[in-house]
């Protein structure tokens, strides 16, 4: 029990309608690694933002830092109690140097600077930790896996005794992510606790000494690394009773219609290459930041740089905008409604014809009202959008509706292939229903549908065959029977 | 919107406040071109000063020398019912349509300093002649009516340059003694000057006066003269009185240059205003003296 | 539910008042005006207002759109300049007018549609491209003019600027003719559309299929164009092309757009609220030279009217 650096019990955290957290424990001891896996939306950040104090809120349970009750009411507390965290999207100023971000905000010197001091201190950190390093370098002239080493020297100069790093392996190379293991070990060695949240499964065998595996808000199961294997914590991290809420259909699969060949962009994704069938709902899956999103914008004309070739009904497409995605029958439903699929300060009626308005018009370049609306009557009907009218402002509406609108966007414009990136994402549960059945019945209706989402459980049910992304390469496309949690986890993380 | 209308109210007792008015008074308005220049400054001082002792309404209005907006302000106070306008004009053909209109109206126009390209009641201006010949005399006396001097001229055509050059030729012409030995124009301006000097020293020698059309080209002159070593022995005579010719005369590099009185200027439109809405004759040009400052 | 609908009758009751708001204020400004000053409201004053505000007023048409589709265009008082420079300069002396004009157009346009290029091919940021503009181009109506005024035109060139159809001024009719355009252009056509689009959400509206680069380009070459059309009036009315024309009217201007209520940060707005900025601008010039306050005073109202303006907005905004 001496050993015991921090304890969090029956930790509870709700968001409006989400519960992300249900007593939860968690606890990490003195020099130990320890693991925090799950799928995204598992509850692994709500819970390192419950411990340093992003989330002071929580509703249920307790935290035991060194044996004394502790509630952080800000990041900034926290670390000054000695917990650091490494977070995904590094917190370095890109314009000073490394010796000033180490020390940022506790500057040695009062008033002025102690640029000696400074530079010496630093130099120590580093010293210590073995690693080669120019100090006097700006932190954007660094690579990647050198700024890691900055922030971990940031939390080591702040005396820090638990390190949460999240994903810290995501953009190193082999080399680097040697090095850092090395440097873990020191860390741990020096008594330092360390939480450890990874998607690399492999990477937990190698470094971490237990592993708490979460989902669905809950910890499934709490334990040591040597008495498990990678299958098993696979299992614990999909392994949810599936509800049945997907509508049952009979899909009528045609001829291949729709093909993407060594479809490529510099450091994003590689030698992607599929076909999808006429009226198939194609699953995408991966984990976030694989590349699947990608693969559908590359396919949309959003990168200049792009390589390889896509064909439609045979035919080869040169795309180089969205529009010429939709002229020839292509359209990406982004994920990001917010940032790039809503125009708020426009009406219901103008977002949805907005793709479409070239065609209602009487004369070339001037709207016909009458034609314009019968559309929009006619989706709002047809795709049942809750809005007291189409002159109505977007940004009024609920998130359901407003994805309804967007939809009716993009069915206006009768695509053939229809690219959903996350159809459902941030709507309440009746939305998604419709939103599934509508996926169908434009399957039916013979659209080809390429479906982008992170909720397996979509995916297995609306999906024949799913290609899962990994790094920005397709790993492998799983087809029929095949097509389990399992599998796609285990190609997700990296498997085969 | 409460606030909105609570703002106007109260910007409007601002309004009022500065509003004082009388009921026989005459009303003058007088369109500056731009009061940025201490120069301009000093004219409206002038008038507003003379406006008090006459018992003129005085409205001052300012183009920040910009002529669209001298010619909306002079629109103005067109509608607003002026006896009379004063202008100093920001550019004298833009403010031709503004007068244009002033005319259908009846309203009378004053001209201040600067003309413009039309018929005005009256134009008030420095006598550009009287101080060429200012210039002159001073130069004769100091060199004893005796000796060999050099023009540098404005930019041709101007009124400035023509009158100027006009007074000065005027005084040295009775001179036997003095001889014009060269008449260069130099544009108005200080590099231009010193060029021009240079090639004049080149060509001439034993000179013993400069005497420039402004005190920019004189200035540029003093930098030929210095450079060629013969600061002692030849004098220079500029017009304007610009800060820096001032300076140049406490140094004792230039002898001495012709000031321009805008408050006076000030006070005579005000003057000539009066005058002529009380029926009186009034000249079409009247002139306003000039100082001759020396160290 | 009850409840939340009469918070949205509320609501919309804020919007309704929100989108006259700057109506409110010039009709206010107007009531107390005409109590102050018995002139104020004469037909002749009306009139001269109008005519005031028409050359500003042309170039806030312009504004509009560029402010709509999420832009800034810092540019057009040098472009008035130079354009009214070049048609001066073409007709002095016995120049063929028309071509004059014309020249003047194809200058005013063609650097707007410069500054267009820039911003969307070369992805600079709209307020550094334009304000390199407005002394690019006003260097260039120094050089065009040698720093003086040209005058000597044809006397039918001041019909432009200075003639009069009954009693309204010709410069009146072609603002009102630019605005009727304008509000066409933004309310009936699908560039109107697209640029309410661009403005409001410029990702959203490239991946919806529409050319987003070309939107921007048109609108800034229109906004050259009605610059050039300002500067060939302001020319034909002061009889002359001055070299300092127009200098600081982008800001005036500006405020005139945002006075009337079109976000700055673009995607919400309407010519019509432009008309009521520019009417505000103008009647408060008009009103504080008759009552003859000292120009200095006039510059601080100004900025306070536009200050107080924005707050309100910013006010009506927050939840």
């Amino acid at each position: 029990m001496a050993n015991k650096l921090l304890e969090m019990k029956n930790i509870s955290k709700s968001f409006p309608g989400v519960q992300a957290l249900s007593e939860v424990d968690f606890n990490i001891d003195k020099g130990e690694v320890h693991a925090l896996v799950g799928e995204n939306g598992a509850g692994k950040s709500t819970l390192m933002k419950v411990l340093t104090g992003i989330h002071p809120d929580y509703e249920k349970g307790q935290i035991f830092y060194k044996g004394e009750e502790v509630r952080f009411k800000s990041p900034a507390e926290a670390q000054a109690a000695g917990l650091a965290i490494i977070h995904q999207e590094l917190e370095l100023i890109p314009e000073l140097t490394v010796a000033e971000n180490v020390f940022l905000g506790r500057e040695p010197g009062r008033g002025w600077i102690n640029k000696r001091k400074l530079k010496a201190n630093t130099k120590k950190i580093f010293e210590e930790m073995g690693i080669e390093i120019n100090i006097n370098k700006k932190i954007k002239n660094l690579t990647i896996g050198k700024q890691q080493m900055v922030e971990i020297a940031k939390a080591i100069s702040q005396d820090a005794e638990i390190i949460a790093m999240d994903e810290p392996t995501s953009s190193l190379s082999q080399q680097e992510v040697k090095i850092l293991f090395d440097l873990i070990q020191d860390l741990k060695n020096d008594g330092i606790g360390i939480i450890y949240i990874s998607h690399h499964l492999e990477e937990i065998f190698e470094i971490c000494d237990r592993v708490t595996v979460l989902r669905d808000g809950n910890k499934i199961k709490e334990q040591l690394v040597s008495e498990t294997d990678r299958d098993e914590i696979v299992r614990q991290m999909v392994g949810r009773d599936v509800e049945d809420r997907f509508p049952e259909f009979d899909a009528k699969i045609g001829e291949p219609i729709f093909e993407v060949k060594n479809l490529s962009v510099p450091d994003l994704i590689t030698d992607v290459s599929f076909q999808v069938k006429k009226g198939e709902i194609f699953g995408l899956a991966g984990l976030m930041g694989a590349g699947r999103s990608e693969i559908a914008r590359a396919i949309y004309g959003l990168y200049k740089n792009r390589a390889g070739d896509i064909y439609l009904e045979g035919k080869k497409l040169d795309i180089n905008s969205p529009g010429d995605a939709i002229d020839n029958g292509i359209y990406y439903l982004t994920e990001n409604r917010k940032d790039e699929g809503l125009i708020p300060e426009l009406s219901v009626g103008a977002n949805m014809s907005l793709s479409i308005l070239e065609q209602l018009t009487f004369v070339r370049g001037v709207i016909s009202k009458r034609k314009e609306k019968s559309l929009v009557k006619d989706f709002i009907s047809k795709l049942d959008v809750r809005t007291p009218g189409p002159w109505q402002l977007i940004k009024n509406l609920s998130g359901g509706n407003q994805q309804k609108v967007i939809l009716g966007r993009v069915l206006s414009t009768d695509p053939k292939v229809i690219i959903m990136d996350e159809p459902t994402r941030g709507i309440d549960v009746g939305a998604k229903h419709e939103i599934y059945q509508l996926m169908e019945e434009l399957a039916a209706d013979g659209v080809t549908i390429i479906f982008i989402s992170s909720e397996l459980p979509e995916i297995l049910n609306l999906t024949s065959r799913v290609g899962v992304i990994y790094n920005g390469r397709l790993q492998g496309i799983i087809d029929g029977s095949d097509v389990t949690q399992e599998s796609i986890m285990n190609l997700a993380t990296g498997g085969s | 919107m409460k606030k909105l209308v609570a703002l106007v109210v109260v910007m409007s007792f601002m309004l009022v406040a500065g509003f004082a008015g009388t009921a026989e008074a005459y009303d003058v308005g007088l369109a500056i071109s731009t009061l940025d220049n201490p120069f301009f400054v000093d004219l409206a001082d002038g008038a507003e000063e003379a406006a008090e002792e006459l018992g003129v309404n005085l409205t001052v209005v300012d183009a920040g020398d910009d002529a669209a907006t001298q010619m909306s302000s002079v629109e103005d106070l067109v509608i607003q019912g002026m006896d009379l306008i004063a202008i100093n004009p920001v550019d004298g053909d833009a403010i031709v349509p503004a007068i244009e209109e002033a005319d259908m109206m009846g309203i009378p126009i004053i001209t201040v300093d600067r003309g413009a390209a039309t018929d005005v009641a009256v134009h008030i201006a420095s006598d550009n002649v009287e101080g060429g010949r200012m210039a002159a005399e001073y130069m004769a006396e100091m060199l004893n009516n005796q000796g060999r001097v050099i023009e540098l001229e404005g930019i041709p055509g101007t009124s400035a340059a023509r009158e100027r050059g006009e007074g000065f030729n005027e005084v040295m012409d009775e001179i036997e003694g003095i001889e014009i030995i060269a008449r260069q124009p130099a544009d108005f301006n200080r590099a231009q000057g010193m060029s021009v000097m240079e090639d004049l020293l080149e060509a001439h020698e034993n000179i013993d006066a400069v005497f420039a059309h402004n005190d920019e080209m004189a200035l540029g002159a003093i930098e030929a003269i210095d450079a060629a070593g013969l600061s002692d022995e030849i004098m220079v005579v500029g017009f304007d009185a610009v800060a820096d010719a001032l300076t140049a005369i406490e140094e004792g590099t230039l002898a001495a240059t012709i000031a321009q009185q805008p408050k006076e200027m000030g006070r005579l439109a005000v003057e000539m205003a009066v005058q002529l809405l009380d029926g009186e004759e009034v000249d079409e040009f009247v002139p306003v003296p000039l100082e001759l400052i020396t160290q | 539910m009850e409840n939340a609908e009469s918070k949205m009758n509320f609501k919309y009751i804020l919007q309704f008042l929100g989108k006259f708001k700057a109506g409110i204020g010039l009709l206010a400004l107007v009531i107390v005006m005409s109590f102050l000053s018995d002139r104020f409201l004469s037909l002749p004053n009306m009139l001269n207002i109008f005519r005031q505000v028409s050359i500003m007023g042309i170039m806030a048409v312009g504004m509009t759109m560029v402010i709509l589709s999420q832009g800034i265009d810092l540019s057009v008082g040098s472009l008035l300049a130079l354009s009214g420079a070049v048609t001066a300069g073409f007709m002095a002396g016995d120049g063929n007018m028309v071509l004059a004009i014309l020249a003047g157009l194809a200058v005013g346009t063609g650097l707007g549609l410069f500054n267009g290029l820039m911003i969307s091919k070369a992805n600079l940021p709209d307020f550094i491209v334009t304000l390199a503009m407005m002394s690019i181009a006003r260097g260039l109506v120094l050089v065009y003019t040698g720093g003086r005024p040209i005058s000597g035109f044809d006397p039918a060139f001041r019909i432009i600027g200075g003639g009069r159809v009954g009693m309204v001024p010709i410069p009146v009719i072609i603002f009102a003719v630019i605005l009727v355009i304008g509000y066409l252009v933004l309310n009936k056509t699908t560039f109107g559309r697209y640029i309410y689009a661009v403005g409001g959400n410029k990702q959203a509206a490239r991946l919806a299929g529409i050319n987003t680069d070309s939107i921007k380009i048109k609108v800034y070459a229109i906004s050259g164009f009605l610059a050039a059309v300002s500067g060939i009036i302001l020319t034909s009315r002061l009889n002359s092309a001055q070299p300092t024309a127009g200098v600081a009217y982008e800001l005036d201007v500006i405020a005139m757009v945002v006075l009337g209520g079109t976000s700055l940060t673009g995607g919400k707005g309407s010519v019509g609220g432009t008309l009521i900025g520019a009417l505000i601008i103008g009647v408060l010039n008009n009103s504080l030279n008759l009552l003859g306050v000292a120009s200095f005073y006039q510059e601080v109202a100004k900025g306070l009217v536009i200050l107080v303006a924005v707050l309100l907005d910013s006010l009506q905004h927050r939840d």
